[in-house]
């Protein structure tokens, strides 16, 4: 065997060793130093860790005893980090193998292997893509991966109610899925919830879509002169921030509000809009408020969409004695919903999972046949509830889980049969 | 097309100030009431502020003892001019390398990202908010700054769409005469994707600045509210207050993406079309 082999062959038992006796000095120590720092780890804490993410802990607090226990949410997150770190080395030892190979050929070739510098800068211009994305990957994963991993674990834990720690937390399997789907309270609640979740997700995504398709065609008519003036009316309503247009409907439908006083002053009585016994009001004014917030952006949309479209096109169809009807439903709306299907579909996706309009309207309302809700709240306001204001974690993860479920069976069914999808060419 | 009836002009022109009297009064309304000498809701006629006055303005800004607009103001300032500048950075370099590098792990990458965003945002949001509590990081504006960017790469989409049409002959003209890499991004990207950064920073920067269920979430101490969660705790007899807040923070956005629409249009559009 050549001696170069075996300078190789231990890189692959200590990462960084191989390259060291190559010669590359400051890089060999930089992936040895990588190495004994994680095995410091793991031998210090990352077992530990790791084993605590099955247990999620052992020993329970006394503040009576004095007796620190075992603090079971942490745990978890530790447990998570360290399968994450262990994951991060295991990149780092395969990229040190690839490059004591690289070493070892560069040599065979009589060729010098190149300096720490050099070769940070060879790096950064070759594999350019991975620099530049090791930060943006880092936030993700730290800020999106891990929370999501988090709460899918979560959702099988009893996590929630009177069980925080210093409470041991326990995995339970599938108890809150069962609990949601069979325990009375929470099962009607949540299919309430749901088939009304789904009504205003449908509701709210075609009065959109079509109120901004049907505002972009009436702005792009002929005899409309000054279309950046009327186009400015909806763009101001686009840009004020939705917290604050939400909050003034609020305030426009309060009992003190304009609406009330000019129902009073004409003899009426002042309607609570959006309190506890609303019902279907409630709903229609969400519908309408959230129509105003999201009317403008489809309509730019829209907009974007109709100046790309052929003219010749319509003169063809009106040659042929189309009428304007038949060229609005066979030639503009199958154009316009070939191209934004994608959006179509974020849109649905955002209307189900509208958090704002209902929070803000009424949020914090229970009614009493539901169960910490009420009859406007859509799922995500739902979780909220459960989650953030009361503590119930388990039982809301495994809801968000649901809604996961729900979402990403729709966005794909939808976009598995849409005409973008099945017939890419036919508009290019 | 031929040239529509004078009946028909009169109706579209009739449903365009009505479209725009729907859009346009709810803001009316909000501007005229901060206007109003009066705070409470209740001595309003209707919509109309019974007299002007520019003293809730003055109000606003002197009066801070229950409620200190100005350091709301200031922290959501601080919030949304960091988050914007990282979140800027973190958002084009990733959209930049997802759509000029073809490399191993980039479908896969992207298939991730998009099952992620397939997670209610909401989820995420109540672990952060935990995690936050257990390393007792709630109560720090830089937690959510830290948030806020190191979410931002997973919206890429719209800006890869717009570095999807610079052609990749420029790239190889550059590579040619010796460019590596980092130079061609600072030297040759960078200067053709302004339209996309003025995008992509207002963006980034209306996000926080209009947030409210984060800031909600991680700041309990009145001191560091933002002005979103300050202004929902005003209540009916703070409706001026409330209004004159409201608009103060709603103007510059507005004359932003007033001044931006163009590239506003195209952001969205392009987006839409690529994706």
């Amino acid at each position: 065997m050549k001696q170069g082999n075996i300078k190789t062959k231990c890189s692959y038992v200590i990462m960084g060793l191989g390259q060291f006796l190559y010669g590359q000095r400051v890089k060999g120590l930089l992936y040895m130093a990588i190495l004994a720092i994680y095995l410091f780890y793991l031998f210090s804490q990352g077992i530990s860790d790791m084993a605590g993410l099955f247990t999620l802990g052992t020993v329970e607090g006394d503040p009576w005893l004095g007796t620190e226990g075992d603090d079971s949410i942490i745990m978890m997150l530790k447990g998570i980090l360290s399968f994450m770190i262990l994951g991060a080395v295991l990149i780092f030892y395969f990229s040190n193998i690839r490059d004591v190979k690289v070493t070892e050929k560069l040599l065979e070739q009589g060729k010098k292997a190149p300096g720490f510098f050099k070769s940070v800068e060879n790096y950064v211009d070759k594999k350019f893509y991975v620099v530049a994305l090791f930060f943006p990957v880092i936030g993700v994963l730290v800020f999106n991966v891990l929370p999501i991993v988090f709460m899918i674990l979560i959702a099988f834990t009893n996590y929630g109610g009177n069980i925080i720690p210093p409470k041991l937390i326990d995995w339970i399997g599938l108890g809150n899925f069962k609990q949601i789907f069979a325990l009375s309270g929470i099962k009607e609640t949540f299919v309430r919830i749901l088939g009304w979740n789904i009504v205003w997700a449908i509701c709210a995504t075609v009065l959109n879509y079509f109120g901004g398709l049907l505002l972009a065609l009436l702005l792009n008519k002929r005899c409309v002169k000054g279309k950046t003036f009327w186009r400015a009316f909806p763009i101001i309503a686009y840009a004020v921030p939705g917290f604050i247009t939400l909050l003034g409907f609020k305030f426009m439908f309060s009992y003190g509000g304009p609406i009330n006083y000019y129902i009073m002053k004409f003899g009426g009585n002042s309607i609570g809009f959006l309190d506890i016994d609303a019902g279907m009001k409630a709903r229609v004014i969400g519908l309408l408020v959230n129509a105003w917030i999201s009317i403008p952006t489809s309509m730019l949309l829209a907009t974007g969409i109709l100046s790309n479209m052929n003219n010749e096109l319509y003169e063809a169809a009106s040659l042929d004695g189309a009428g304007r009807w038949k060229q609005f439903t066979s030639l503009t709306l199958p154009f316009v919903i070939f191209s934004t299907t994608p959006t179509l579909i974020t849109s649905f996706v955002g209307n189900f999972n509208n958090f704002g309009v209902f929070y803000f309207l009424r949020g914090g309302l229970y009614l009493d046949n539901y169960f910490l809700a009420s009859d406007t709240d859509l799922l995500i306001n739902w979780l909220y509830n459960l989650s953030i204001d009361n503590n119930y974690y388990g039982i809301g993860a495994a809801v968000s889980l649901i809604i996961f479920v729900i979402t990403s069976v729709i966005s794909l069914l939808a976009y598995v049969n849409s005409s973008a999808f099945k017939k890419e060419d036919t508009f290019r | 097309m031929k040239k529509e009836k004078i009946s028909e002009v009169i109706i579209t022109y009739a449903i365009l100030i009505l479209v725009s009297f729907v859009f346009f009064f709810p803001v009316l309304w909000l501007v005229l009431a901060s206007f109003s000498s009066t705070g409470s809701i209740y001595d309003y006629d209707g919509f109309f502020p019974k007299s002007y006055s520019v003293a809730t303005y003055i109000k606003l800004f002197n009066d801070t003892q229950m409620y200190d607009y100005p350091s709301w103001l200031k922290n959501t300032l601080f919030v949304s001019g960091f988050s914007c500048v990282i979140s800027t950075v973190l958002v084009i370099l990733t959209a930049y390398t997802m759509s000029r590098f073809k490399f191993k792990m980039r479908k896969p990458l992207m298939k991730t990202t998009l099952v992620l965003s397939m997670f209610p945002s909401f989820m995420g949001m109540t672990a952060v908010y935990l995690i936050m509590i257990n390393f007792n990081m709630i109560n720090n504006l830089w937690s959510l700054i830290l948030i806020y960017s190191a979410g931002a790469p997973m919206g890429y989409l719209v800006q890869k769409g717009y570095f999807d049409t610079i052609s990749a002959s420029i790239y190889e003209a550059a590579r040619i005469d010796g460019a590596s890499n980092p130079t061609i991004f600072w030297k040759v990207t960078l200067p053709l994707s302004k339209p996309i950064l003025v995008y992509t920073a207002l963006t980034s920067f209306a996000w926080p600045w209009s947030d409210f269920i984060l800031p909600n979430m991680l700041l309990k101490n009145r001191d560091l509210w933002t002005v979103a969660v300050g202004l929902t705790h005003l209540g009916e007899t703070e409706f001026s207050r409330f209004a004159a807040g409201a608009i103060f923070i709603a103007v510059p956005i507005v004359i932003l993406y007033f001044s931006l629409s163009g590239f506003l249009v195209a952001g969205v559009s392009d987006g839409a079309v690529k994706q």
